[in-house]
């Protein structure tokens, strides 16, 4: 190795104090479900806290991996179910969610965009160009006489031309819709899955708003 | 060897953030920043769009701190239409209070989300705990009751927002001029009484004081590195009322030094005469500064930290929170708090303000009263609205401009994570330094990478927030000949 | 004169020349439509009340009953050919509901509930559409416009009887207009008829905005099937 190529570490590879082993027994056999968000608010994430109570009882069968209420930056281990938020954007997005596609049985498109692309696929009528531009070169806050400079870097990820739905990017199993959809709604189709019966979310729950 | 340390993602915080800590060959730090890689575009792709949709569409910028996002939307139409706090037509009591309403309960809920699902694990288990350990899923197994009065606790504040809103998230309240409905006897007694699965008021004034033990018992047990741990200097920027005390729905901006001096004050409806946003290479997200003092001494700190810093009391009709903000206060002795863990106890602080906050207005009978809109005069219609409040994550500011036909032609979003994104740059340079600077890379371990993202977790970023904007450079390929001279341009 | 048809294997007796949606709503069981106005001539534009009729799949605002009609109703295949014209809608035009002036009371976004609508099977096509705001109380937001035409049709000047709405141009370049003139003359009755005429967001009137709050919504005080049922809906 030269001396001029910059090694990358990830910090989850490094060495980390390790789980209590009878813990990590009960864990481990419980149905295993990781979540993650794309282009999206997080909200549909905040909902599934919106279950309330209904979540210790979950997570009696259930056991979280990776997503951003733990520290666990990478799928650990295959797992039965993905939950998806926010449509796809970059092209760190697509590689994500393959890899989700790739690690997880079943997964869920949950809320409206990673179903449809939502609000921020709203930016697809217009060229991109024409969206950075306002941002970053026409902006009213921009530093008198400074050059312009538009983000572009290695060690950030490339946007796609327009916002995709997950499931036009990879099969998706299920969704829910919703902007986003109520935590009932949410706990219904997992609860559904968890105990092995076939999905229903019922008219009267279901929204799109 | 000379390498870089990548946390990615950055964990328990909203949004997308990736961390780049570059080490050289004699282990010591030489960068350490913050890249915020999620764009969106809203200040493109709602133009077109008819003014009244904006508190709508841009409350979805944000999965948290949504009603702060409706709130400016809707003060800023305010303004556009030709009432409020612009003009000479002071607001109505009854959609005022009805909006505070909902702004005090999702700063009741957002931060009890933040501090006990994000940050009081790290707390109660320490930086260094096994990862899977280090998560709310951990809390319910080494103290279930605390969990079990923290779900409560959210819940009351989520279907306090619900009263307001009509939903949990992302609901319609706001119209030009007022809000849609008022707060039913009915429903303000169930929020006061609780019910079955609800608890009562006077609960949620007691949960929200665990916060505080909490941060307390561990401050305690650690003093010593918990003060001195990315200890950044910041002016301290939010919204205050005349008496200089801070109000987190309107009120003008303040900016205090160190020593708690006024650096500027100034009508948040003038902040393109004082603020201007740099753009750097490596992030979607922009830093804001005081142009007055250039980027380095003009970053402003905002959040709670700030706003402790920043007011001198709160209301005289909440009284705990006020004892515990003299507590905070007496600790640094007059000077400005700049101890970046000391933000949680400011946060926690916050969580008791805003329950003491909502029992003053759930006990105010304009609530229920019918007057919900101010209709502008005839010729009334300006065209331009600014809307300013104080997020749960700091000052929070919208800029819109429509034609007379109704659609919006501009919209200028200055985010509060926005304007901490050099203070986190500080932070997160000052945790890298004194936890890795010096070390080997085996020495390394994931347990000191997490103290990076626990200065992060701090400030409780919202990253969805802060990257609204979109960006995407063409890639602009210049052929020069051998005397430098152009040639030919490509434009990718 | 009544006439005795088949629907779904119920034997109904019906008024001659009555619609199929009709006589299916008077006997409990329900059709969504989206372009049909009860009591008004109807447009057969938007097909998402196809039925089989004696084996052929037909618009059941269209057809009148006649005697031995045998009407295949909620069949498993007929069902998910109006759930599939439903999500062919959604994903033509720009459906952002989020933010949409008319959700809870657009009877698209409530037929898409009824058929139980998850995603469109279809490729959302992001297509750009302007929008027309000249006229001074109403907003045509063309994502919306399902090319129903009901507006086309029924909104008629008040003087004069002249179309305020038209089409122009062809295929998937066609799109709604509206007189500007006319529009500025429309009282603010009329700004509101058209305004609930529209079975989704597109004609806007300006000074209506979000005015309902969420639990106090069209179609969340009873659902669109309740009010075919009942015979309330349109």
């Amino acid at each position: 190795m030269s001396e001029n190529t910059v090694t990358e570490i990830f910090s989850h590879e490094l060495p980390a104090t390790p789980w209590n082993p009878e813990k990590k027994a009960i864990e481990e056999a419980k149905i295993q479900v990781a979540m993650i968000g794309f282009c999206g608010c997080w909200g549909c994430h905040l909902s599934f806290l919106d279950m309330d109570e209904k979540l210790l009882g979950l997570l009696e069968k259930v056991t979280i991996t990776r997503s951003s209420f733990t520290d666990l930056k990478r799928i650990p281990h295959h797992c039965t179910i993905g939950f998806i938020e926010g449509g796809i954007a970059n092209d760190e997005n697509i590689e994500v969610l393959e890899h989700y596609r790739e690690n997880c049985d079943i997964l869920i498109s949950v809320g409206a965009c990673a179903v449809w692309g939502g609000v921020p696929a709203m930016r697809n009528v217009v060229p991109l160009e024409e969206c950075f531009r306002e941002a970053y070169i026409d902006s009213a806050t921009a530093v008198p006489g400074a050059e312009k400079t538009i983000p572009y870097h290695e060690d950030i990820p490339k946007i796609t031309t327009k916002v995709i739905p997950c499931h036009e990017v990879v099969k998706v199993d299920y969704f829910i819709p919703g902007c986003p959809p109520d935590g009932e709604a949410i706990f219904k189709v997992l609860d559904d899955l968890v105990n092995g019966r076939e999905v229903d979310l019922p008219s009267d729950i279901n929204r799109y708003d | 060897m000379s390498r870089k340390l990548i946390i990615d993602p950055v964990s328990k915080i909203e949004g997308h953030g990736k961390v780049v800590v570059q080490m050289d060959d004699n282990n010591q730090v030489t960068d350490a920043k913050l890249h915020v890689v999620e764009f969106r575009g809203f200040e493109k792709f709602i133009q077109g769009h008819p003014y009244w949709e904006a508190p709508m569409l841009l409350q979805r910028i944000c999965g948290i701190c949504f009603v702060s996002h409706h709130l400016c939307g809707a003060k800023a139409l305010d303004d556009m239409v030709g009432v409020g706090y612009s003009t000479n037509t002071p607001m109505l009591p009854t959609p005022e209070k009805i909006r505070r309403l909902g702004h005090y309960a999702q700063q009741l809920q957002s931060h009890v989300t933040a501090y006990f699902y994000c940050i009081v694990p790290d707390m109660l288990f320490g930086m260094d705990a096994a990862p899977q350990q280090r998560n709310v899923v951990g809390l319910v197994e080494a103290d279930p009751e605390l969990v079990k009065r923290v779900v409560a606790l959210r819940k009351w504040g989520q279907e306090g927002i619900k009263s307001v809103l009509g939903k949990r998230m992302h609901g319609i309240s706001s119209v030009p001029g007022g809000v849609n409905q008022n707060l039913s006897q009915a429903a303000r007694d169930r929020l006061v009484n609780g019910d079955d699965g609800l608890i009562s008021l006077d609960q949620v004034l007691e949960y929200a004081q665990d916060g505080i033990k909490i941060f307390k018992d561990f401050h305690e047990k650690n003093r010593a590195e918990v003060d001195a741990f990315a200890e950044v200097p910041a002016l301290n920027m939010c919204l205050v009322n005349n008496k200089g005390n801070v109000d987190y729905y309107h009120g003008h901006m303040r900016i205090v030094d160190k020593d708690k001096n006024i650096v500027q004050e100034l009508d948040y409806h003038d902040y393109l005469d004082y603020f201007s946003e740099a753009t750097e290479d490596w992030s979607y997200m922009k830093f804001p500064f005081l142009k007055a003092l250039g980027r380095e001494s003009g970053s402003v700190r905002v959040g709670p930290l700030a706003r402790v810093n920043v007011t001198k009391a709160y209301e005289d009709n909440c009284p705990l929170a006020n004892a515990a903000l003299e507590e905070f206060h007496d600790y640094t002795k007059g000077k400005a708090n700049d101890m970046t863990l000391h933000t949680n106890w400011a946060r926690a602080i916050e969580i008791l303000h805003s329950a003491e906050q909502i029992k003053v207005l759930l006990n105010d009978p304009d609530l229920q009263k019918q007057q919900l809109v101010l209709t502008p005069a005839d010729n009334a219609w300006t065209g331009e609205g600014i809307g300013v409040v104080e997020a749960p994550r700091g000052t929070l500011l919208h800029h819109y401009r429509a034609s007379k036909e109704g659609n919006i032609t501009f919209a200028n979003l200055v985010v509060a994570t926005t304007q901490n994104n050099t203070v986190m740059n500080r932070t997160v340079r000052s945790v890298a330094d004194s936890y890795l600077g010096g070390k080997a890379q085996a020495e390394i371990t994931e347990g000191l990478m997490n103290a990076i993202e626990v200065g992060i977790r701090a400030y409780d970023p919202c990253l969805s927030c802060a990257t609204h904007a979109m960006g995407q450079m063409p890639l602009i390929i210049t052929v020069l000949d051998a005397n430098g001279k152009k040639i030919d341009e490509k434009i990718r | 004169m009544t006439v005795k048809v088949t629907i779904d294997g119920q034997e109904i007796n019906a008024r001659a020349g009555e619609a199929i949606v009709d006589v299916a709503a008077d006997n409990g069981i329900y059709i969504p439509t989206l372009c049909y106005t009860k009591g008004k001539p109807c447009l057969g534009t938007c097909r998402t009340c196809s039925v089989k009729v004696n084996g052929r799949v037909m618009a059941a605002c269209t057809i009148p009953v006649s005697e031995g009609m045998e009407i295949d109703a909620n069949g498993a295949e007929i069902t998910d050919m109006r759930k599939a014209m439903v999500e062919l809608l959604f994903a033509e035009g720009n459906h952002n509901c989020p933010s949409c002036e008319k959700s809870g009371r657009c009877e698209l976004q409530a037929t898409g509930y009824e058929v139980e609508m998850m995603v469109s099977r279809f490729p959302y096509r992001f297509t750009p559409r302007e929008v027309d705001h000249a006229s001074k109380t109403i907003w045509l937001e063309r994502d919306r416009c399902i090319f129903c035409q009901r507006c086309v049709e029924f909104m008629r000047d008040n003087e004069t009887g002249q179309k305020i709405f038209s089409i122009s141009g062809r295929g998937t370049h066609a799109r709604i207009e509206i007189d500007t003139d006319l529009a500025n003359k429309m009282p603010a009755e009329q700004v509101r008829e058209a305004s609930d005429l529209c079975p989704v967001g597109c004609i806007i009137d300006k000074t209506q905005g979000f005015d309902d709050p969420i639990g106090k919504r069209k179609f969340e005080v009873k659902t669109i099937r309740e009010r075919v049922l009942e015979g309330t809906h349109r």
